[in-house]
């Protein structure tokens, strides 16, 4: 029988408490476990190096063949100082704390966000809630830490607002930080690049801008679909970015589209952020907002019932960010009463948080999918059979169908006078397409995008 | 174990080493001292496993050996005694049986073969500094540092290298207090942080110490070579915040006055104080004067004026006048300079001349 790392130490741990005084137990093994394993050799996290002296120099055999006993593939131990250890801080005694005092000095202001790489150091891994809907981004980002600048470059995150994008690259910085701390890490909006790039113009100081860009090693740059039209600020990052990537420095984008829809952008520039890595951050589907919300809540130390976050996760919203701010509206109430809050509660409670949809008009969804498709709104209506034309009718046949629920017969009427059969071959034409060809997907993704 | 030694050394070491024993009872071993002769000398050791302290003492031995004696009473009886002489230390059986020209004490020991190793740190990563430069940058910043560890980073000391300068930091996020000192010879080293509640600790260990420490440090760890002394501390896990970035760059006030005035004022203050530490400031470049007015709606109220040479606007802001008065020890100018740049922005303290040292305090909210 296999044991997980978990069980294994355990069983250990067991025997040793048999053999030892009771103090001695709690002084050296209480707050030991294993770490990882790799090929026989068991790292052992421990929480100091008074720990990991003793136990190398008094219990190392006893612990070794104890180990083998229960795993015989066991070859070696090392004891490791790990760093999620705090048991220093259950030893110590609560101080009281200055509290009145402290309420009423202002702390200082943005303290922890660190100016050199500006990163926030909030955004890390350990707070990421993994789903299907951002795995794929988390494995590339992974993979990007493992190997900087070599693996993808550069990255290129997209989604919608609130789906975790700046939390995702920031959590990239925050940890090829900490896994080397000399490398040159910056993150930068782009908005942000926008003013030192028109402020260096102002002050005749373009090469001072550039020089100070290139010196980095890993450039995080969030938010690219703001620079749509700032020609001279493209045409910067485009140079920008041949450098770092000729130099195999690692960079990486966020923006709120795939590159190829970046309105105006010059291509050149569209090109080079599709030729690294591109992923999409989707909605977070509903177990992933369970996650979520259960992850936020233990943050908060707030108790919520299942039915609650069952309740919550299911609201309309897939914007994780107003998720949140629903939970919190939820706690600051909870704490207020001083007791669980009833459902019933709940739903009075955020029925103004909660935006009501909008309502999409058919005109609106023509024009939308015309001008995506860089067509004159008339032609739709148009009795014609260009291929060009076809499409993107039986998309608006479509969407209508599908999001807004319009009767087949309004459809048809609404669009010139067309018969309700034409209209129904059309969306099953599209829903057939749907399922093979992925290029339309992302099409009619980003029209419902538009849409919202 | 049989040994002599003299009082006075033997009295030192242990003053030193039995602060850094475990305290509470649950671990009964590490309240005691290991005394352990080899080669005519004795190791005189203690820890608390956040701290570990090894002192190296010469002394005639007759036989070698190891034992564990609680630390307190240890101490305690060989202060008692009239210096300038030999004792003479000796374990028979379970006990540890001290000789002095006038008289024989027993203490009883416990077992010495649950004592904690204290690791040694590898002088890989070190530096040489004189002593009192690591005493001077801890004892400038230490008092300003977290007592909460809800944020363990803060609850700790910074200290870094950096081209020839070394930096000590500490903050609790409503105060800041710097110290540079230039160093000669030291290469630059990624930041560290000590706890703030082993700085004391190490402080009254180099108490009277001279010469270079050796600072070799890895992860986790920070050590101390001193002569004859060996501390070892554990290190904060964790990224101090970048407090550079919280200095105001434009100063609109900056007023100018005598150390000792701002210190009397403020311990009058003292008297008058609301439980907030609250105290108004104003700063006033007309009167060319500073005023400090302290109420307390149980007590009284209380308003001085202090002379001061000011520039700039005119600025009124609520302060906690105790964490003022606390810098104070860290400067040694006889005038003071306080910049202000807006009442929600931290004031910079300084002392006139002296660029080593800055202090940063958050104002108030004025309600």
């Amino acid at each position: 029988m296999l044991l997980d790392d978990k069980q294994l130490w355990e069983s250990v741990l067991v025997d040793i408490e048999l053999s030892f005084p009771r103090a001695i137990f709690s002084m050296w093994f209480k707050h030991t476990e294993i770490l990882r394993q790799e090929d026989g050799l068991v790292y052992v996290g421990v929480q100091s190096e008074f720990v990991k002296t003793w136990l190398l120099e008094k219990h190392h055999k006893t612990l070794l063949k104890l180990l083998r006993e229960k795993s015989p593939g066991t070859r070696a131990l090392e004891y490791v100082v790990s760093k999620n250890h705090d048991v220093n801080k259950k030893r110590d005694i609560p101080v009281p704390t200055r509290r009145e005092e402290m309420e009423n000095t202002l702390p200082f202001e943005g303290l922890y966000i660190n100016k050199e790489d500006n990163l926030n150091p909030r955004y890390v891994f350990d707070s990421f809630v993994i789903g299907s809907f951002n795995e794929l981004a988390y494995a590339a980002a992974q993979a990007i830490i493992k190997k900087p600048g070599i693996v993808y470059n550069p990255l290129y995150v997209f989604g919608d607002t609130g789906h975790g994008k700046t939390h995702l690259i920031q959590a990239i910085g925050n940890a090829l930080r900490s896994s080397g701390p000399s490398r040159r890490i910056y993150y930068v909006t782009s908005e942000k690049f926008l003013m030192d790039y028109v402020n260096a113009l102002q002050n005749n100081k373009v090469n001072v801008f550039k020089e100070s860009y290139r010196k980095y090693d890993i450039l995080i740059m969030d938010d690219v679909q703001f620079l749509s039209k700032k020609e001279k600020t493209q045409e910067e990052l485009f140079h920008l970015f041949n450098h770092l990537s000729d130099n195999n420095k690692q960079i990486v984008f966020s923006s709120d589209k795939h590159p190829s829809y970046l309105p105006d952008v010059e291509s050149r520039l569209r090109s080079r952020f599709s030729a690294g890595m591109v992923v999409e951050i989707t909605a977070p589907e509903t177990e992933s907002r369970v996650a979520i919300l259960r992850a936020k809540a233990r943050q908060l130390h707030f108790e919520v019932s299942d039915e609650t976050i069952g309740y919550l996760s299911n609201l309309p919203e897939n914007n994780i960010r107003q998720l949140e701010g629903i939970l919190n509206t939820i706690f600051c109430q909870a704490q207020l009463k001083q007791r669980e809050l009833s459902l019933i509660e709940i739903k009075t409670l955020i029925k103004d948080t909660q935006k009501p949809r909008k309502a999409v008009s058919v005109k609106e969804v023509i024009k939308t999918v015309a001008t995506f498709y860089h067509l004159d709104e008339e032609i739709i209506y148009e009795k014609t059979r260009r291929k060009e034309v076809v499409k993107p009718r039986q998309l608006i046949m479509y969407i209508l169908r599908e999001d807004l629920h319009v009767s087949y017969p309004t459809i048809g009427a609404k669009l010139g006078g067309r018969d309700h059969t034409t209209v129904i071959h059309s969306c099953d034409k599209v829903k057939n397409d749907l399922k093979t060809n992925n290029e339309l997907v992302s099409e009619v993704e980003q029209i419902r995008l538009l849409l919202k | 174990m049989k040994i002599e030694c003299v009082q006075e050394k033997l009295q030192s070491a242990l003053s030193k080493t039995s602060r850094m024993t475990g305290k509470g009872n649950s671990y009964p071993i590490l309240s005691c001292i290991l005394l352990e002769a080899k080669n005519n000398t004795l190791f005189i050791r203690a820890t608390n496993l956040d701290l570990g302290i090894e002192i190296i003492l010469p002394a005639k031995v007759e036989k070698e050996g190891k034992v564990a004696v609680p630390g307190a009473i240890l101490a305690q009886y060989i202060a008692s005694l009239s210096s300038g002489r030999g004792v003479l230390l000796e374990n028979i059986q379970d006990n540890l049986v001290i000789t002095t020209i006038s008289g024989k004490t027993t203490i009883k020991c416990i077992s010495n073969e649950d004592f904690p190793v204290i690791p040694k740190i590898p002088k890989d990563i070190s530096f040489k500094i004189p002593i009192e430069y690591l005493t001077r940058g801890l004892r400038s910043v230490w008092y300003s540092a977290s007592i909460s560890t809800i944020k363990p980073e803060l609850a700790s000391v910074y200290i870094s290298v950096l081209n020839g300068m070394m930096y000590f930091v500490a903050t609790d996020a409503f105060r800041l207090a710097e110290k540079r000192i230039q160093v000669a010879n030291v290469p630059d080293y990624k930041p560290i942080l000590v706890p703030v509640k082993n700085v004391g600790d190490i402080l009254r260990v180099l108490e009277d110490t001279q010469g270079e420490v050796e600072v070799a440090f890895n992860e986790n760890q920070i050590a101390l070579y001193i002569e004859s002394i060996y501390v070892t501390s554990r290190l904060t896990d964790g990224l101090f915040p970048d407090y550079n970035q919280i200095i105001p760059k434009t100063i609109t006030t900056k007023a100018i006055l005598l150390k000792n005035d701002l210190v009397n004022t403020l311990k009058t203050a003292t008297i008058f104080s609301n439980k907030f530490n609250q105290s108004k400031i104003l700063i006033d470049p007309e009167g060319k004067k500073i005023e400090i007015f302290t109420k307390n709606a149980d007590v009284g109220e209380n308003n001085e004026s202090i002379p001061a040479s000011v520039t700039g606007e005119i600025i009124e802001m609520m302060i906690n006048y105790r964490f003022l008065l606390e810098c104070f020890q860290s400067i040694y100018t006889d005038s003071v300079s306080l910049e202000c740049s807006d009442v929600k922005k931290p004031i910079i303290i300084r002392g006139v001349g002296d660029t080593s040292f800055m202090y940063l305090i958050m104002p108030m909210n004025s309600t």
